[in-house]
């Protein structure tokens, strides 16, 4: 994207939007807030790259603001009790009947997880980021977010064995 | 169910859908921002290329000079 070019920001912008609003909301855990986030950081990079100032890796970049937004949104206001939390993480392709049963179940389940634990089990699952990518996120080893992983992935089981 | 069994489970879900005015409101302020970039690089350009004419093309370097090194402020308490 070089300055002034209003196709590549949108462009851009539809490859990412449901991404990012997805990990703002499962960070946030607020709609509303999870958009004012995406907006805020899409607005915050068309006013860097018409200024000339194109992030060399925009996902690593867009990835990083939104978690840096979310992440001082979250110090600023308490957490919601997950009984105050209605909002869906993910969706049941239609006339998928397993993932449609089980769906409500799953979704309450990933926001009772921890959450640096639900952190990667989003950005594994949903954005096919690596560990590496998101140990360098969470400011962690590779190690620990693949243990996060695998923790959040378990507690899912035993949540879909309890209820399934 | 193995990890491997849920990790495939999970992957056959879709994203929840974006809301029409965050597009609306993302792509409105953004097309917004980068036309004004767009105007002004075009007069920008307009004005450095007539101070050449003039044959004031020393200025127009001064100006980039001016404009693009960070400036340092300070504030005395007197």
């Amino acid at each position: 994207m070089i300055r002034g070019e209003s196709e590549a920001f949108a462009e851009l912008y539809q490859k990412y939007r449901a991404r990012l609003h997805q990990y703002a909301l499962s960070l946030i855990r607020s709609r509303m807030e999870a958009e004012d986030v995406v907006h805020d950081v899409f607005v915050g990079l068309a006013k860097q790259a018409s200024g000339g100032r194109v992030p060399r890796e925009p996902s690593a970049y867009l990835y990083g603001s939104v978690r840096n937004r979310c992440v001082d949104r979250r110090r600023r206001k308490p957490a919601l009790s997950l009984d105050d939390v209605d909002l869906d993480l993910i969706v049941a392709p239609p006339g998928d009947e397993e993932r449609i049963e089980l769906r409500r179940l799953l979704n309450r389940a990933l926001l009772a997880l921890p959450a640096e634990q639900a952190e990667v089990v989003v950005l594994r699952t949903w954005h096919d980021l690596e560990f590496a990518a998101i140990a360098a996120m969470q400011g962690t080893s590779v190690n620990t977010a693949l243990s996060r992983y695998q923790y959040g992935l378990s507690k899912l089981r035993k949540e879909l064995g309890v209820h399934g | 169910m193995d990890d491997e069994r849920i990790a495939r489970l999970l992957r056959g879900y879709r994203l929840p859908e974006v809301s029409p005015d965050l597009d609306h409101r993302v792509l409105t302020e953004g097309a917004a921002i980068m036309e004004r970039a767009r105007l002004r690089g075009a007069v920008e350009d307009v004005g450095r290329s007539l101070l050449h004419q003039l044959g004031f093309g020393y200025l127009a370097w001064l100006i980039d000079l001016v404009t693009t090194t960070d400036a340092e402020y300070r504030v005395e308490l007197i």
